[in-house]
């Protein structure tokens, strides 16, 4: 189910009303139920995959905690892992994999018998995988004690508003708030209103409405200028963040209003100065979860420099192939490794040209510089995370290079009419003036920002019910 | 019920202070946008598609020939250039069910004007609804629902609400009406400026001709259209088939003995003409695309159908 549908405009006030009137001791099975519901929405037969998990990492759970021999407890947690990854490997690498190995073996001259599988990824599974594993680490390492009641388990991996696109939760933040008897609590509803608003204000108003020109710059790039090229690329950082931060949004403000309370995801990425912060306020859930499980165990920065630039280049690697099986997402990763490791490496060499340049003497011009700067790098890799494949991120990167500025009308709005360039930047100003809020979205007069961005959503939104960009990962 | 006296007294300060006021808010000022909007933006805008559907149902001009079809009827006839009694309802991505609905409720009407004029479109002869947007303000009308199919949603019955995702639809046609930026408007007709580069056209050329077009007849509807004309031998239905470019002519080489036996069919009835300028030769840049001529050739192929049109009506 989409959160920007009107099913789910029922779904919400429905399941929100019975948790709230059920017996504290229904609840967990009402919220599993109507995770389940929300799931098979999509597609039920993907809910057996989730099934399959969960009951692997339950019992994984309970075998960690009660096993004391080491040597037995690392075997379980491979075990689990491999049961996990695997999940992720056939669904969503099997074709991948096969298709290089087609490629290798016919540059060898050889012939690939291995047949391809014909399977449409599950919604959202990258992130209940993950999600999944973390629960099992953190059991393996002693943090968070097994969960032995099967139902909470399974409501750990399925809570419905951050199922299929996070935020990854970790155990110790949302397993024990199951068993708190929540009460309906007017801030809580208010604030959560607040952000689920503000979600499809960026959704709807925003993303969808950018993704037009975005999808009309790559579907026809014959027909575009350099100017196209630049706005497409701008376009789509701004999308893929009003996208997937306007899930987040949703998400946490859904669960809010019952009472729970979710991690932050996102915290105004393009305004970083440095890569670094760019991913320590891009898609927080994910960034934490390779820092503690991939990052640190690899050795992290402790090891040297060599083992150092090592690990955060294997980081950005994986994270590339976690987004999508398509070389396009490892080199989006890659990108993203070589700005970090080229940030540190030229730190001092930067902050030595800034000095030169008299900016350290103006603190705003330097931040604003190092802002674009980061927006740019980050807007050069997502060409290929847009791209679906290399022969178009090439011809898009070409065009920019053409340096063609000529004034055609049709091509710098990517025939889509100068109306809808028009609502693209009312809809980027209206974001902008939203930054003028206060972060956390407690406000002094709620009625009014609802009514506001009601209004907004209604008039500016686009009803194309497009899925959200991170439901196919 | 497990709700203490805490929960009870927010809930109710939710409700009374949130929830009620947010919905009366947005339906008062909603419902009064709703009235301004489709007052002044959609039923005085000719070029929208809603006050095209709006003026077949509620309004009858009797001395008027309207023009019905797909985008090639809005996009190629220029009203004004052909006499004063002429209105173009044609409708973008609509096919051969939207003109058969406009058709069925023109033939209802009585009026003096006994001429209908039908753009045919080879490759419309299918049921195909087009943009929503045509079809929401009018949805009370049972033949437009019906139209609407499963496109139709329960809460287009909802004042304000039922234009969620479509006021800059209606917008935009209502500011190329008044603007005339990119397209030429005319009692309904919207006709495109633009010209493309040699390259970019020669490129949709290419690909048409590596694409040979499969043409297809609805047969329950080719059939209902005979039936109407049929019907109506007090009207005279005008079939006339704009020109398209010699590469989509071509496209369709294999599948046109098809359409070619259902004109037949069709011009079989005496209330029936058919004017055939489907290869009247016209420049490149007097194209859109291989299926639509611009402007520039609106010019050329109305100053020809006038003068046919002219000695047909005599």
């Amino acid at each position: 189910m989409l959160f920007n549908s009107v099913e789910f405009l029922i779904f919400f006030p429905v399941v929100t009303f019975l948790f709230f009137v059920l017996p504290h001791r229904f609840r967990w099975s009402l919220l599993l139920a109507a995770s389940c519901f929300f799931y098979m929405f999509f597609k039920p037969v993907y809910i057996l995959i989730l099934a399959f998990t969960i009951v692997i990492d339950y019992y994984a759970g309970i075998l960690l905690e009660n096993e004391q021999d080491k040597v037995k407890k690392k075997k379980y947690l491979i075990a689990s892992l491999i049961a996990n990854i695997g999940v992720l490997a056939v669904f969503k690498y099997y074709n991948f994999l096969n298709g290089n190995i087609t490629g290798i073996a016919t540059l060898m001259g050889f012939k690939n018998h291995i047949p391809a599988l014909s399977i449409i990824l599950p919604i959202g599974l990258s992130f209940h995988t993950f999600q999944a594993m973390s629960y099992t680490i953190e059991v393996y390492r002693g943090n968070q004690k097994a969960e032995r009641h099967f139902g909470i388990y399974s409501l750990y991996v399925m809570f419905y508003p951050q199922l299929v696109a996070g935020p990854i939760e970790r155990p110790q933040n949302i397993l024990h708030q199951f068993y708190v008897k929540q009460q309906f609590n007017y801030n809580n509803a208010v604030h959560g209103l607040n952000l689920i608003a503000y979600g499809l204000f960026k959704k709807v108003v925003v993303a969808d409405r950018l993704s037009e020109y975005v999808n009309g710059f790559y579907g026809n790039i014959g027909n575009t200028n350099t100017i196209t090229s630049i706005l497409a690329f701008c376009f789509f950082s701004i999308q893929i963040y009003c996208d997937f931060s306007g899930y987040s949004d949703i998400a946490i403000g859904t669960a809010r209003f019952m009472g729970f309370d979710l991690m932050q995801n996102f915290n105004r990425p393009y305004l970083a100065t440095t890569i670094n912060e760019f991913w320590s306020r891009w898609h927080i859930s994910l960034s934490t979860w390779f820092r503690d499980y991939l990052y640190i165990p690899l050795g992290g920065s402790r090891a040297g420099k060599a083992k150092w630039y090592r690990n955060i280049f294997i980081i950005f690697m994986v994270s590339g192939l976690w987004h999508g099986a398509s070389w396009t997402y490892i080199v989006w990763g890659a990108l993203h490794g070589f700005y970090n490791i080229f940030g540190l490496v030229t730190k001092d060499i930067r902050a030595k040209w800034a000095k030169m340049m008299g900016f350290y003497h103006l603190p705003s011009v330097n931040k604003f510089i190092n802002q674009l700067v980061i927006f740019a790098l980050v807007t050069f890799a997502w060409i290929f995370f847009r791209a679906p494949n290399f022969t178009i991120a090439r011809a898009a990167i070409n065009k920019f290079l053409e340096f063609n500025f000529t004034y055609n009308m049709v091509q710098i709005c990517a025939e889509k009419g100068p109306l809808n360039l028009a609502l693209d930047f009312v809809a980027i100003l209206l974001l902008c003036l939203s930054y003028y809020l206060p972060k956390n979205l407690k406000l002094r007069n709620n009625l009014l920002f609802l009514c506001v961005t009601t209004f907004i959503i209604i008039i500016l939104g686009k009803n194309g019910l497009t899925e959200f960009i991170y439901f196919q990962f | 019920m497990d709700l203490p006296n805490s929960s009870i007294s927010n809930f109710k300060r939710f409700l009374t202070g949130i929830l009620l006021p947010l919905l009366l808010i947005v339906g008062i000022v909603g419902y009064a946008f709703n009235y301004f909007f489709e007052q002044k933006i959609i039923f005085t805008n000719p070029l929208c598609g809603a006050f095209k559907i709006n003026r077949i149902i509620t309004e009858t001009h009797t001395n008027e020939i309207p023009i019905f079809g797909s985008s090639r009827a809005e996009g190629s006839f220029i009203p004004d250039s052909l006499g004063t009694d002429y209105f173009d309802y044609g409708l973008s991505g609509s096919k051969l069910d939207v003109a058969l609905f406009f058709l069925k409720e023109e033939c209802k009407k009585k009026k003096q004007q006994r001429n209908i004029i039908m753009a045919l479109d080879f490759d419309d002869l299918i049921p195909e609804a087009g943009d929503i947007g045509y079809y929401i303000p009018n949805a009370a009308y049972a033949p437009v629902r019906q139209l609407m199919g499963k496109g139709y949603k329960p809460y287009y019955a909802l004042p304000f609400l039922r234009y969620y995702g479509t006021f800059d639809t209606y917008f935009k046609l209502y500011l190329n009406n008044k603007l005339e930026v990119t397209k030429v408007s005319n009692k309904g007709a919207s006709l495109e400026k633009n010209e493309f580069s040699p390259a970019y056209f020669n490129m949709l050329v290419e690909i048409r001709n590596g694409n040979p077009t499969k043409l297809k007849i609805d047969t329950a509807l080719a059939s209902d259209l005979l039936k109407l004309v049929a019907a109506h031998a007090e009207r005279n239905f005008i079939f006339v088939v704009t020109p398209y470019h010699s590469s989509f002519m071509n496209s369709i080489a294999a599948t046109y003995p098809l359409v070619d036996s259902y004109l037949k069919q069709l011009t079989a009835n005496k209330n029936v003409t058919l004017l055939d300028y489907s290869r009247m030769p016209l420049a490149d840049n007097m194209y859109l695309n291989t299926t639509h001529i611009n402007w520039k050739g609106a010019i050329a192929f109305n100053h020809a159908l006038k003068d046919t049109l002219n000695s047909l009506l005599r």
